[in-house]
């Protein structure tokens, strides 16, 4: 977890709203982006994402809020605010029938002079520099997500906001975006925005969260928070018979044997001053216990317990 | 960021796709056809008879008329510039009635002014904006440090400037083709000008002669400004309706529309507001008798340039405040 706390706020939403005919897409959506830092949004497909992303870019006008961008806003100051941002919204879409250099050096002429001076560079932390003057379209879309980021980051941008960026890409492909992802934000101090219904994707490369479901945010935090909140009471037995020790907990809380991996594993909510309770109550029963662990719970959990249960 | 990079931009994207050899295939294959399928139309109809005796018959014949003094002044200057046109042409041992090669690029101006040129305009304007939204490239192009109005009006810059290509090329390719069949000089040649029509007859008062170079010169520059219009308001079509196949065909049912309605309802005068009654402003320039009465160059022109800034004001406010959504 990188030391965000403190670090200069680089975007802000505040009070998002986008109304589509009587529906409420975005509610009152609010969050700060700092320096440095992964920012998970995270939220289920339909959830507001995109239209929310949208709001951020300037590609739409929210009904109420703003956006800041290095405190500048949005709406009035477009230009100067769009100089720090670089994005990919919705799929790395760029020119197919262009090379990638040519996409390069296309949109490095929308931006001040000497961008298109850094196209060799980019191409590199990217790496695309081998494949640079084929044609998009014969590109993977793991080549073109890459493609694109390397396009976001032609105007040295202070935010990065990439939405669903693992979207379609095989592990390998998940893993180089979130390498580079954690390059950008922890060697050069950019504030990456990544919105993502994959709870493991946001997990494993956010330092914070916004949860975002129905239009609206559910919570905001670290990571590590999110999880602990339901992690802390969470414990793996690795204990045989399982199910003998599953009954023997299921006294201090709810508790099950693990599916599928048979023998061994059962998993117990119990509060942790009752924990020494059980485990003499497991000895006593005659259950053999080979270890504790705390177990982390996903952000599916997290997910669950702040919508209370709702579809994700 | 200088504008000339973004029309660069333009220019680029314009030149690697298709259209552009499409276009350029069309006009070549097109005029080609034309020029060999006259050539041979008329081989058929002159026949073997010596134009020299024919061209100094007509001449004496028209001699005789002025001589006569009973024909009304009006005709009379008609008659004298017929009589220098000929005159012409034989100082310089030339067919009058043959087709020169500037003569027939001056006849693919005023064929091309309805349908080809303004189809080639809309081919061309009718993806410019909307082919950005079938990309998702839109998103990318508005997200960047640059005003709305500035990457439209640089889209714009770069559809002038391939419009104004495709009127010069048609007319170059015309010109060369032309010149293979009927031979490449004739520049100078007297074309009759500035004919009105008033009520059912051509009024000749304002009459004059020009040269052929400069008649060209101006039916292009009439074609090319006809063009330029309905390319604006298929720019229009074209960020109003976001879909490059629903842009063109609304466009052509309009041009379509306009090439058959003046037939069918002559008598509806309001039709002369129409952009598309007006596209051929060549030929009522040329004085050939407009399909609605009241139909001039000057009416024409100002009928088309309000309908195309009309188009660019209402293009440049939806596509400067519209949400990007699809």
């Amino acid at each position: 977890m990188s030391g965000s706390e403190g670090a200069e706020i680089v975007l802000s939403a505040e009070h998002l709203t986008k109304r589509f005919g009587e529906r409420e897409a975005v509610s009152d959506v609010s969050f700060d982006v700092h320096a440095g830092e992964v920012f998970g949004f995270l939220g289920p497909n339909g959830a507001g994402k995109t239209t929310t992303i949208r709001m951020l870019v300037g590609l739409a006008r929210p009904d109420r809020g703003r956006v800041r961008i290095r405190g500048l806003d949005l709406s009035r100051e477009f230009r100067r605010a769009m100089g720090h941002v670089g994005c990919i919204v919705e799929a790395p879409d760029l020119y197919k029938y262009l090379t990638g250099r040519e996409n390069l050096v296309h949109f490095s002429r929308m931006l001040p002079d000497g961008a298109a001076a850094r196209i060799p560079e980019l191409a590199r932390l990217v790496a695309l520099s081998e494949r640079l003057d084929d044609k998009v379209s014969t590109y993977s879309l793991g080549m073109r997500q890459r493609l694109g980021i390397a396009q976001a980051l032609l105007g040295n941008p202070d935010i990065l906001i990439l939405d669903e960026p693992a979207n379609g890409l095989d592990p390998a492909g998940i893993r180089e975006i979130r390498q580079l992802v954690r390059h950008l934000a922890d060697e050069r101090g950019i504030a990456v925005f990544v919105s993502s219904h994959l709870l493991s994707e946001v997990e494993q490369t956010c330092d914070r969260v916004a949860i975002i479901h129905r239009g609206r945010t559910l919570a905001t935090g670290p990571v590590r928070e999110l999880v602990d909140r339901v992690a802390s009471d969470r414990l793996r037995f690795d204990a045989r018979p399982a199910r003998l020790a599953a009954e023997v907990l299921a006294a201090f809380g709810p508790a099950e044997t693990e599916a599928g991996e048979g023998e061994g594993a059962v998993h117990a909510k119990i509060s942790k001053e009752r924990v020494p309770d059980a485990l003499r109550a497991l000895t006593a029963a005659g259950v053999d216990v080979f270890a504790v662990e705390r177990s982390l719970a996903s952000l599916e959990e997290v997910f669950l317990e702040v919508t209370g249960g709702e579809t994700v | 960021m200088r504008f000339s990079g973004l029309v660069e931009n333009e220019i680029l994207k314009f030149s690697r796709q298709r259209r552009f050899r499409v276009v350029v295939l069309i006009l070549v294959a097109l005029i080609g056809l034309i020029v060999f399928a006259q050539s041979r139309g008329r081989e058929r109809f002159l026949g073997g008879k010596d134009w020299h005796v024919e061209t100094q018959e007509r001449m004496a014949r028209i001699q005789n008329w002025l001589r006569d003094g009973r024909m009304p002044e009006s005709s009379q200057r008609w008659a004298r510039f017929e009589l220098d046109r000929l005159r012409y042409h034989l100082d310089r041992d030339i067919n009058p009635e043959a087709v020169s090669g500037p003569l027939f690029a001056r006849g693919f101006a005023n064929a091309a002014s309805y349908l080809l040129l303004p189809l080639l305009a809309i081919v061309f304007a009718s993806d410019v904006v909307s082919a950005e939204f079938a990309q998702g490239t839109i998103k990318l192009l508005l997200t960047r440090p640059v005003g709305r109005a500035r990457v439209l009006a640089s889209k714009l810059a770069a559809l002038v400037l391939a419009i104004t290509l495709t009127v010069v090329f048609g007319g170059a390719v015309a010109y060369l083709f032309g010149g293979i069949a009927y031979g490449y000089g004739g520049w100078a040649a007297p074309v009759l000008t500035g004919f009105r029509v008033a009520g059912e007859r051509l009024d000749p008062a304002a009459v004059r002669s020009i040269a052929l170079w400069q008649d060209l010169i101006l039916a292009y520059g009439l074609a090319w400004f006809a063009a330029l219009c309905v390319g604006a308001i298929a720019l229009l079509t074209s960020v109003l309706l976001r879909s490059t196949a629903a842009a063109m065909g609304t466009m052509l049912a309009a041009l379509i529309a306009g090439t058959i309605l003046p037939r069918l309802a002559p008598s509806w005068e309001a039709q002369k507001f129409l952009f598309v009654t007006n596209l051929p402003l060549p030929d009522y320039y040329s004085g050939s008798p407009p399909p609605i009465t009241g139909l001039t160059v000057g009416f024409g022109a100002a009928v088309l340039a309000a309908w195309a800034v009309a188009a660019l004001a209402a293009a440049f406010a939806v596509f400067v405040r519209r949400d990007v959504l699809a």
